[in-house]
């Protein structure tokens, strides 16, 4: 349907940037999110895409063509918004007719087309009702409809499951991802929650203060973060981060010390390694090393989640997140010594932060 | 536990009795009136109290056959659903401009608008009635219709563009993508979310009008162009002394359609009168 290309987006407000510097190919039928905190630009970028902000600087192309001039309306792309915008006046029938209706689509095909869109998403009982007498998830399946149902170059999602509660949330996350498959649009979604970012993307545009900080498959995001941000948000818990120094290939903090990793390498770094990445002693469903701990301290707390556990050690005053087996217990306060997976442990570079190839 | 549940009681006992009374000190002139217009004109000027009034309908005969009192209902609505009308229709558009985009002296436009309705009419009635004389107008409802118009715009823009502020962008966003035009966007997005305000100001409009006064009397110098406020004021005078019967009867009647529309509204209406203070 369609590739979408923006290089050197920029949005200014006055001195304050809203978005800086983004380059990205969005590839035909992608499923891209954009991930990242609250106020980080994300809903701008893509109200760019839409035409509904123009770019302070950069250019949007859609399929090739330059689209910085063309209104949003004439861009053919639709937009699912956060609060649904669904049309209070017009019933569900009403509303997912409507794009039909503004794009000149012939009149003896709307009801067909409508009732298509609402079989997808399974409202079709509902046509008939305002949006005020509809449920959250149902508002939001009418909104989505509202987009599938002209079939646009791009769907542009705009934190469209962060009003409902999380059962629901996954339901529909489930559905969309579906839906997209199904209907192989381009698809931008724009959500703060990683779950959906890495359950749903092709690949995640990581975004901090405007900027982006990482593009890549979930998996090389997971498995290669390009810097302590991407580290610190993606997982859950995320990353333990700890500042240290690297010298003759030995990695030492106060209370870690982490030996055998390539020599080239030196200087002040933080290591980091995920919770599922290290093993407890004393938890008999991990393996034991023979060899010394990288770590040892004292056990701040144990949270059993049924599954898993939560284990949280304190290490020379800072906390550091394990994920052991879901029998594992330990007294607080008691010592306890953990393994790194050495294959998985990563460096960044103190001072910047950005990711160290390390070996 | 009882001690609570009964001085809530109590409470509530005072309340009915504290509204009751308002509600009795606020309707008793208009049913007042109403019983001075189904009297008789010798019960009214009588010296003496009476307890048991007689019921008739001199008055009520007397306003339609001896006077032209349909023309000037006539006249009223004409001119008050007229001026309502162009009100509207000039109103929409400026309000969604005001409210939606940005250009350069939006908000001393915005302030001109609302302005007009801040000098005491009197000062341009001389100025108005030449500006009448000279269109040819005078004694016309065409120039009641206008001048309506005119005096009610300010604050029929400003309501309505308070209604507009509220609408989220959102709404107006999507309709966009969704491809719709500006004008598209007015008619089937804004105006439907707004209906409330347009009635609004609509009624609050209608209410000025039907009472205006000044620039009537100034344009309206025969019957021709004689509304109810006017008639109203002309019946004071003449060969025959005040009727007081009549003038009660015709004064109910200008009164009761302006009561039942402000009764079907009263929940929005608060909110409009209130509405330019909130929302800047
Ligand atoms: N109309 C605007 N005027 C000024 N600043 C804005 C405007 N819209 C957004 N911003 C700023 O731009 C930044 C990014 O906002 P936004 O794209 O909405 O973030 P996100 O959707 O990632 O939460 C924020 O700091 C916000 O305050
Ligand atoms: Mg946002």
């Amino acid at each position: 349907m369609a590739r979408i290309e923006l290089s050197g987006i920029q949005k200014r407000w006055g001195d304050n940037f809203g978005v800086r510097n983004v380059d990205i190919d969005i590839a035909d039928e992608e499923f891209i999110v954009f991930l990242g905190p609250s106020g980080c630009g994300k809903t701008t970028t893509m109200r760019m895409i839409a035409g509904l902000e123009d770019p302070s600087d950069g250019e949007i192309r859609m399929n090739g063509e330059l689209m910085n001039d063309i209104d949003a309306r004439d861009r053919d792309v639709a937009m699912v918004f956060q609060g649904y915008a669904l049309y209070p006046n017009m019933s569900v029938f009403e509303n997912i007719r409507f794009p039909l209706r503004m794009r000149g689509i012939p009149r003896a095909r709307h009801g067909e087309l409508v009732r298509e869109a609402a079989e997808l998403v399974e409202l079709t009982d509902f046509l008939d009702r305002k949006p005020a007498a509809l449920s959250g998830g149902q508002r939001q399946r009418a909104a989505l409809a509202r987009a599938i149902v002209r079939q646009p170059q791009a769907f542009l999602m705009d934190e469209p499951l962060s009003n409902l509660d999380a059962k629901l949330r996954q339901a529909m996350r489930v559905q969309i991802k579906r839906i997209q498959r199904e209907l192989k649009i381009t698809t931008v979604y724009v959500t703060h929650d990683q779950i959906e970012a890495m359950t749903l993307a092709d690949r995640i545009a990581i975004m901090q203060s405007g900027e982006i900080q990482q593009i890549g498959t979930p998996d090389e995001i997971y498995n290669a973060p390009a810097n302590t941000f991407v580290a610190g948000f993606i997982g859950s818990p995320p990353m333990n981060l700890v500042d240290g120094v690297l010298e003759g290939g030995v990695f030492r903090s106060p209370g870690i010390e982490v030996a055998g990793l390539p020599e080239q390498r030196g200087g002040q770094v933080a290591l980091g390694i995920r919770p599922e990445d290290c093993s407890i002693d004393g938890d008999s469903e991990q393996a034991q090393g023979d060899s010394a701990p990288h770590l040892t301290g004292a056990v701040y707390g144990v949270e059993p989640t049924g599954d898993l556990t939560y284990v949280t050690l304190r290490v020379s005053g800072k906390l550091f997140e394990v994920k052991a087996h879901r029998n594992y217990r330990a007294a607080l306060d008691s010592e306890a010594s953990v393994r790194f997976d050495l294959e998985r442990v990563h460096f960044f570079e103190s001072k910047s932060g950005s990711r160290l190839q390390i070996g | 536990m009882a001690a609570k549940r009964r001085s809530r009681g109590e409470s509530l006992t005072l309340r009915y009795a504290v509204l009751g009374a308002w509600a009795l000190f606020c309707v008793a002139p208009v049913l007042w009136f109403l019983s001075i217009g189904l009297r008789p004109r010798v019960e009214i000027i009588t010296p003496q109290p009476i307890y048991w009034p007689t019921f008739s309908l001199d008055a009520w005969h007397m306003i339609w056959e001896d006077w032209p009192m349909a023309k000037y209902l006539r006249n009223s609505v004409a001119a008050i659903f007229g001026s309502v009308l162009i009100d509207l229709v000039l109103a929409i558009p400026a309000a969604y401009s005001l409210s939606r985009y940005t250009y350069r002296g939006r908000d001393d436009i915005g302030f001109y608008i609302l302005s007009t309705r801040m000098m005491a009419p009197a000062i341009v009635a001389v100025p108005i009635f030449f500006l009448f004389k000279n269109l040819g107008l005078l004694d016309t409802i065409w120039a009641l219709m206008l001048i309506y118009a005119a005096i009610n715009l300010s604050f029929v823009t400003w309501i309505i563009r308070s209604y507009m502020l509220d609408i989220p962008r959102e709404l107006e966003d999507a309709a966009r993508t969704d491809g719709a035009s500006d004008l598209r966007i007015l008619w089937e997005i804004v105006i439907p979310a707004v209906l409330p305000g347009i009635i609004t100001a609509a009624v609050i409009a209608m209410i000025f009008a039907i009472n205006e006064f000044l620039f009537t009397l100034l344009i309206a110098s025969t019957p021709d162009a004689y509304t109810m406020s006017v008639a109203l004021a002309n019946f004071t005078g003449g060969s025959d002394g005040v009727i007081y019967n009549a003038i009660a009867l015709v004064a109910f009647l200008a009164f009761t359609p302006v009561f039942l529309v402000v009764v079907a509204i009263q929940r929005h209406l608060s909110r409009g009168l209130t509405m330019g203070a909130v929302k800047g």
